[in-house]
């Protein structure tokens, strides 16, 4: 008898084939995708030229020889891991608040998602009035309250318009529509901790900060670590919010690389260096996944 | 029984086709002079169908009547049409889009980036309907042929451009004992004295296309030119621009409040309709929205179709250009479309309240519709005579479109308004323009 008549051999075709179509989604939808981009990123392709110069590694020198593009990366570490950090921050809190039982509770669950299930236009337009340096909603109310001056006094606050304000303000927005995410993911992880295990730890004695970080975090480690995943991946290639809020300006103060490559590639023709330029994120990106998924491989129980 | 060689088989059908194409080409070919003559869609658009892609129009009235207006041209010459508005930023986008899919829109609409010179190779060279348009309406305006032409030919028909004008208020600049501005200086001086009594101006030091028109408005007005007549050598590094800077920066100081440096495309707008701004450099939108939501802010604000400088007056225009892929399944009736438009362009300007400027000369004769009525927008019938685009004096290249797209030139503004020093900033404006430029000239 052959081996592709074994029973083991049976059992692996039927693994593959159950497997196929994830690898070909896969395949399809980000490898594609992504050669082309190199593809792109390597030639002196533009909107309009069907036919493409191979340029080898021109585009990315280019795109180093542009002092934007280093504001660029800047903007984009601090806007991903500010984001994230504060996410994370105010997701577990979050999460720890929905977890108490109160009345009404399925409701305020329910609500908290709002923002992430928002169409992101109409959210980031609604920040962009609240924002306003003339009619902003914030500065009136502070401004009522005595906190600031009235409109035009030196402390009226331009959140859009001061370069330390400006990236405080995209980041924001980025923070109150991610972090109810975060606090969903962290409360189904917390859920799935088994209350009597908490339970023995409060009876050894451990206090609430013992019992987070030794009983708690290891338990829902590869729930966090995916959800970190995530978060980084959207933030890092997150073009919308910074687009509509400040389209990067100004001077460049919420420049992001995808505001950048998008400015380059698509509203100036150049795809091969819009390309180069985002193909700088992936090499943000890869350490950072690579770390969590190796460290979630270790942290698994 | 077959011996394995192909045979040819005289089908009847493939004869009746034959006939109806012989006697198709005889009437077609006699009824073409009586057609031409009386501006009808040729019988070969009957029963086809016209996807137009335009921008949102700030006037939204205009778009209700251009709605019309190519609902009853389809039904007058049985053309299915469907119109889809998206807003300008979008168009790049999805031209971008259509262009990679080889689908899309028959007629698309250039405004904000004018890209005509990034998909020539893609669109339909259009230079017979341009050449009769301008035979027939006196001409184009030099400045058509930067937004259009690409190596003498016509890969765009011009509809119109956005005139961006100043819109000041008579009663503040009366308060402080100045009349009509007429050049920068008047512009500083008043802002300089009006800010103080909380009537601050504004232009944009941020990232939108405003930024870009009105400060290179001061740029031309001081002398600036980005490049030679042929658009490849740049000569922005000047003398000029840096008066230029330095008027920006006293601009800022003297009349301005930092909240310029947030301000979007419509930012001006509200500013002139709140009662605040003592002046504002903006398209004529602005002015007809403080008509409804400030009557008493419109009684004082008057028109000015451009203050001068030492380079002279010059306005930067936005142009809006008709173009047609290649791929579109219906070019003749694209190109009926685009003539009967132009055929239409009083009721244009009537219908977009003045907004839309045209591009021919004959169409300058006074009185111009809507303009010509209207006692503070009348000075805007000359505004032919003052307009260019951007990368004056040469032609909107994609290497000027992409100085215009990453915003170089509104970010020296705004460095220097913020205390950058004035070589420090050409040496990294200048340095930025150079790159792109010998990018595309690589390429």
């Amino acid at each position: 008898m052959s081996w592709w008549r074994t029973p083991t051999a049976r059992r692996y075709f039927f693994g593959y084939t159950l497997l196929a179509p994830a690898v070909l989604y896969v395949g399809l939808l980000v490898g594609l995708p992504f050669l082309f981009s190199l593809y792109l990123a390597m030639s002196d392709a533009s909107v309009g030229s069907p036919v493409a110069r191979f340029v080898g590694i021109e585009n990315f020198v280019s795109a180093l020889e542009n002092a934007v593009f280093y504001t660029a990366v800047r903007n984009t570490l601090i806007f991903t891991f500010g984001a994230g950090i504060l996410k994370g921050l105010l997701g577990t809190t979050l999460a720890f608040l929905l977890l108490q039982p109160f009345k009404g509770r399925k409701i305020v669950r329910a609500l908290i998602v709002i923002p992430f299930t928002l169409p992101i236009a109409v959210s980031v337009l609604g920040w962009k009035w609240m924002f306003d340096s003339q009619f902003s909603v914030l500065n009136w109310a502070l401004s009522r309250m005595g906190l600031i001056g009235g409109y035009g006094s030196p402390d009226w606050p331009v959140w859009l318009g001061e370069p330390g304000l400006a990236l405080l303000s995209v980041m924001f927005v980025n923070v109150w529509r991610g972090f109810p995410f975060s606090a969903i993911v962290l409360l189904a992880g917390l859920t799935s901790v088994p209350p009597e295990i908490i339970e023995a730890a409060k009876v050894d004695g451990a206090s609430f900060l013992t019992r987070f970080r030794k009983v708690i975090v290891p338990m829902i480690a590869p729930i966090l670590f995916i959800g970190s995943a995530f978060d980084t991946v959207f933030t890092l290639s997150d073009l919308s919010i910074v687009y509509l809020l400040t389209n990067g300006g100004p001077d460049g103060a919420t420049e992001i690389l995808p505001t950048l490559a998008y400015n380059t590639g698509i509203r100036g023709g150049a795809l091969g260096r819009g390309a180069a330029i985002s193909l700088f994120l992936f090499p943000l990106l890869l350490p950072a996944i690579i770390l969590l998924l190796r460290t979630l491989r270790r942290k698994q129980y | 029984m077959s011996d394995g060689r192909s045979t040819e088989i005289v089908s009847p059908t493939l004869d009746r086709r034959s006939f109806l194409k012989t006697t198709g080409a005889v009437v077609a070919g006699a009824s073409l002079g009586d057609m031409l003559l009386a501006r009808q869609a040729p019988a070969q658009t009957k029963g086809t169908s016209l996807r137009i892609l335009v921008w949102s129009h700030f006037v939204p009235a205009y778009d209700v009547w251009f709605d019309k207006f190519t609902k009853e041209w389809g039904e007058k010459n049985g053309v299915k049409v469907r119109v889809d508005h998206i807003p300008h930023l979008e168009l790049p986008a999805r031209y971008a889009a259509e262009f990679a899919a080889g689908a899309g829109h028959d007629l698309i609409y250039f405004v904000g980036q004018i890209l005509t010179g990034q998909y020539y190779r893609n669109l339909v060279d259009l230079s017979d309907v341009a050449e009769g348009l301008g035979k027939k309406y006196g001409g184009w305006l030099d400045a058509s042929k930067s937004a259009a032409q690409v190596g003498g030919a016509w890969y765009g028909v011009p509809d119109f451009f956005i005139s961006i004008p100043v819109l000041w208020r008579k009663d503040l600049f009366a308060s402080v004992g100045l009349g009509e501005p007429k050049t920068w200086d008047d512009l500083r001086k008043a802002a300089g004295l009006l800010k103080g009594k909380g009537h601050p101006t504004g232009m944009q030091f941020s990232h939108c296309n405003d930024a870009n028109h009105n400060w290179r408005a001061l740029m031309y007005c001081y002398g600036v030119k980005e490049t030679d007549p042929s658009g490849q050598n740049i000569t922005i590094d000047s003398k000029e621009m840096r008066e230029a800077l330095k008027m920006g920066k006293a601009l800022y100081d003297d009349g301005m409040t930092p909240e310029v440096f947030s301000w979007d495309d419509a930012s001006d707008n509200r500013f002139l309709a709140s009662g605040v701004a003592s002046w504002i450099h903006d398209a004529i939108s602005a002015f007809h929205s403080t008509r409804i939501t400030n009557p008493k802010v419109f009684e004082q604000t008057f028109v000015v179709p451009e203050v001068a400088g030492p380079g002279g007056r010059w306005n930067v225009g936005e142009p809006n250009v008709w173009a047609v892929w290649k791929f579109s399944k219906n070019i003749a009736g694209a190109k009926e479309f685009i003539q009967h438009v132009a055929d239409n362009q009083k009721e244009a300007m009537e219908a977009s309240l003045g907004y839309n400027m045209p591009f021919m000369k004959d169409q300058y004769k006074k009185p111009m519709p809507y303009l010509g009525k209207d006692a503070k927008l009348g000075a805007l019938q000359d505004q032919e005579k003052i307009t260019a685009f951007l990368g004056f004096p040469g032609p909107m290249t994609p290497a000027a479109q992409e100085v215009v797209t990453t915003f170089i030139v509104p970010d020296m503004f705004t460095k220097v308004a913020r205390g950058a020093p004035i070589e420090d900033t050409m040496k990294w404006g200048v340095g930025e323009i150079r790159r792109i430029y010998a990018k595309h000239k690589a390429s």
